[in-house]
């Protein structure tokens, strides 16, 4: 008989079980950030048991734990197998995991193996290292088939004694750690169609901060397959928040006042202050508490320390620069991983491209900013921009 | 003001006369084509009737009309399976595709190159047409198929496919000529007798018909390996349930497409040359032309920013044109006509398309041509 497929996930969390106060908090979060991604696969019932959360879902067990696998807080997870609490159920099923694990390796291969117990519930009356030498002692098939290594096997088998249920599990999914999203606060990341401010946002989520994005659409300069790709990557992002809203302001005024005030040189020094005050006003209005930027030192001409500094001091509010240390290399390489990369990678415009200067300034200067600024009704500008901001609502994958 | 649509070779609206064709066979008229009962008998002889109809439009036998999914797929099995079935039968088999194929022909010819097949491009000449002298040269003993398209979907290109069907039956016997007809259909006569194809392309919904459906004919029979399989229908050559709905379309808008043929290409020319006219006093704006060409498409080269720019200026006034292929705008590579013409990256992104149908009207060009003209001063400063 075939073993039947396994009936729930265990889902490990790392970080927060260390975070005392707080730790409750992060618990109800993690669950209701795994609730939200799992209800499109499977209705499932989440349970806290001790440090620990239990998916059960009504079907789609494995794809359900692929998922849960991804999401922020998880350390580990395992599809398993509930057993009742007696030494004959475990050594049964574990006979049967086994064998069904071995039938994917060929027969001349020896496999590394060892059983763990973890025997929360005192009241099985076995000791784990016992329970741990009798199970291998009856499920081993030979030694020229499995050889017991205590370090780094390459099977483990897991056996979880618990009050609220005895699971048995093989394999662990690796989370990516982190923190829930919506632990840390929100706030409002900068998303242009390229590849990096994607990864700003996500590294961001990944320490538990719940994102909105905003994107500047200089339209009829740039098409509306501009904003659709940048759509497209908030809602790849989406799979680490399920909902967030993306704020399109109109910037086509903005950069028609810029090109005909100031120097050509300053053009995208002021396109990106002009960006902070208004992503500044509205994170105030919708109640985000920093920005988030893609910004790395040095990457491009817009990005030397003293442009990022004259950029930056257009912020009314904190402004978290994940890639900042970042090499171009190790942002494509998370790229990839997310799959925003190939996303990004979609020649279309954006903004910045529109009416872009031949020689940006490299050292820009806060004075000579301000002094093309106050040649500009910079209030009203901001202001119009806010007012024609579209939202569009997301829904990730 | 109704918006203006000159993006007719990306696709076209569905005609009021197609969509009452097509509607029974959304509703009450379900019926798999291949069940006896009277349902599925009627869905049947909605599908030969269509057949007829394209095999009118094309100058061809009902019996050797195969409905396909699309242009694409009926290019991908004329090439593959043309090229497929003579596998062998010749050393070191040859594939020539024209210079300025649809990406289904010339992706599926690269295909066979990784199969094994000696596969090569013709060339186009300095005023962007065909090299016939050119593509002779490539032409031998070995050669198993000639892909050469009819009308180019970019510039409205004309190619001398009839001469290209006689040249190959001499140099190169052996060989499959095979016929993009996709942008063709309802803008030239298509005649497979006097093209001297083995088989043509068509697409649906480039002719007022919805997309999912095409056909691919051919003279009588040939050697084509079927590239999907299954059970049998469209005489093996194009295994799976019909599209009957799409069929009937189909049917219907290749039946129209034939019946207004001389109409539309003299409408069409007044099109045409009322647009030329109106932009020749836009400064900088000149017509793009790749050779012997048909009216229907009219590329131009517009001064000031990318066309990009301005098409999507043009949009926002309700005018809807394309900048290259809309097919490739993906990937942003220079057409190979371009090329030929002597364009440059820079000055291909100055390159728009418009296209026409029979439904295009001389006061649908003026007025985008005025509103080209309006928006030509903010453009031009956009560059500065």
């Amino acid at each position: 008989m075939s073993l039947a497929p396994p009936d729930l996930v265990l889902v490990r969390y790392g970080e927060l079980a260390l975070k005392g106060g707080n730790r409750r908090n992060f618990e109800r979060q993690l669950a209701r950030n795994i609730k939200d991604v799992v209800r499109p696969i499977a209705s499932s019932v989440v349970r806290r048991e001790h440090g620990r959360l239990v998916v059960v879902p009504a079907r789609r067990v494995e794809q359900v734990a692929r998922r849960v696998s991804e999401v922020f807080g998880v350390k580990s997870a395992s599809l398993a197998w509930s057993v009742e609490a007696n030494a004959e159920a475990i050594t049964q099923l574990s006979r049967e995991l086994l064998n069904d694990a071995l039938s994917d390796v060929p027969e001349s291969r020896t496999v590394t193996f060892r059983v763990r117990v973890k025997r929360a519930d005192k009241n099985f009356p076995v000791q784990s290292n016992a329970l741990e030498r009798q199970v291998a002692d009856a499920i081993l098939p030979g030694p020229e088939r499995v050889t017991v290594k205590l370090k780094d096997p390459e099977l483990e088998l897991g056996i979880d004694i618990r009050q609220e249920g005895t699971y048995i599990f093989l394999a662990r999914l690796r989370g990516p750690g982190g923190l829930p999203v919506g632990t840390q606060g929100r706030a409002l990341c900068l998303l242009s169609g390229g590849i990096d401010s994607p990864v700003a946002a996500w590294l961001t989520m990944r320490r538990g901060c719940q994102l909105g994005f905003v994107s500047f659409h200089s339209y009829p300069y740039i098409g509306e397959a501009s904003k659709k790709k940048v759509a497209d990557l908030a809602r790849r992002l989406g799979r680490w928040q399920r909902r967030a809203a993306l704020y399109v302001v109109p910037f086509t005024e903005i950069q028609v006042a810029i090109r005909d005030a100031a120097p050509e040189s300053y053009r995208t020094v002021l396109y990106r202050r002009m960006m902070q005050r208004i992503a500044s006003e509205l994170a105030e209005q919708q109640g985000y508490q920093a920005l988030v930027t893609g910004e790395c030192l040095g990457q491009v001409a817009s990005q030397t320390l003293e442009n990022i500094a004259c950029i930056g001091a257009a912020a009314d509010l904190p402004v978290l620069r994940p890639l900042l240390g970042h090499d171009k290399e190790d942002t494509i390489a998370i790229a990839r991983e997310i799959g925003t990369f190939e996303i990004s990678c979609i020649p279309q415009p954006d903004c910045c491209t529109v009416f872009q200067p031949s020689r940006p300034i490299i050292k820009g200067r806060i004075d000579e900013c301000e002094r093309a600024e106050a040649l500009m009704d910079v209030g009203g500008l901001v202001r119009r921009a806010i007012d024609g901001i579209e939202t569009i609502a997301l829904e990730g994958e | 003001m109704s918006p203006i649509y000159l993006d007719n070779a990306a696709t076209t609206p569905i005609t009021p006369e197609v969509r009452a064709a097509l509607a029974p066979f959304l509703d009450t008229e379900f019926g798999n084509p291949s069940s006896r009962y009277p349902l599925g008998v009627r869905a049947a002889e909605a599908i030969d009737r269509s057949r007829a109809l394209v095999a009118r439009a094309s100058g061809a036998e009902p019996r050797d009309v195969y409905f396909t999914a699309g242009g694409t797929e009926a290019n991908s099995m004329a090439v593959l399976g043309a090229a497929r079935a003579r596998r062998g039968k010749v050393e070191a088999a040859r594939v020539v595709f024209g210079p300025t194929e649809h990406p289904c022909v010339r992706n599926s010819a690269l295909a066979l190159a990784r199969e094994g097949f000696d596969v090569v491009q013709a060339p186009l000449d300095r005023a962007g047409a065909l090299d016939l002298a050119g593509l002779e040269e490539l032409l031998d003993e070995r050669c198993v198929l000639v892909a050469q398209m009819l009308v180019n979907n970019e510039f409205g290109s004309l190619y001398p496919v009839r001469e290209v069907s006689r040249m190959t039956r001499k140099r190169a016997p052996h060989a499959h000529v095979h016929v993009d007809a996709v942008q063709g259909l309802g803008k030239v006569d298509v005649s497979i007798d006097e093209l001297g194809a083995d088989t043509l392309a068509f697409s649906g919904h480039k002719l007022h018909a919805p997309k999912g459906v095409g056909a691919l004919v051919t003279r009588g029979t040939v050697a084509l390996e079927p590239v999907i399989y299954g059970g049998g229908q469209e005489h093996g050559v194009r295994s799976g349930t019909e599209n009957v709905a799409g069929i009937v379309a189909f049917g219907a808008a290749a039946s129209a497409a034939d019946d207004h043929l001389e109409a539309s290409q003299s409408r069409v020319r007044n099109v045409r040359a009322a647009l030329v006219q109106e932009l020749d006093s836009l400064d900088g704006a000149a017509p793009v032309v790749a050779g012997p060409s048909v009216d229907f498409v009219c590329a131009v080269e517009l001064p000031g920013p990318p066309a990009e720019v301005w098409q999507h200026h043009l949009e926002a006034r309700g005018v809807y044109t394309s900048v290259g292929s809309a097919c490739q705008s993906n990937t942003g590579e220079v057409s190979g006509a371009l090329r030929a013409l002597g364009f440059d990256e820079r000055r291909a992104r100055q390159v728009m398309r418009f296209s026409f149908s029979r439904y295009t009207t001389e006061d649908d060009v003026e007025r985008a041509a005025r509103t080209l003209h309006e928006l030509a001063p903010e453009l031009r400063a956009a560059t500065r």
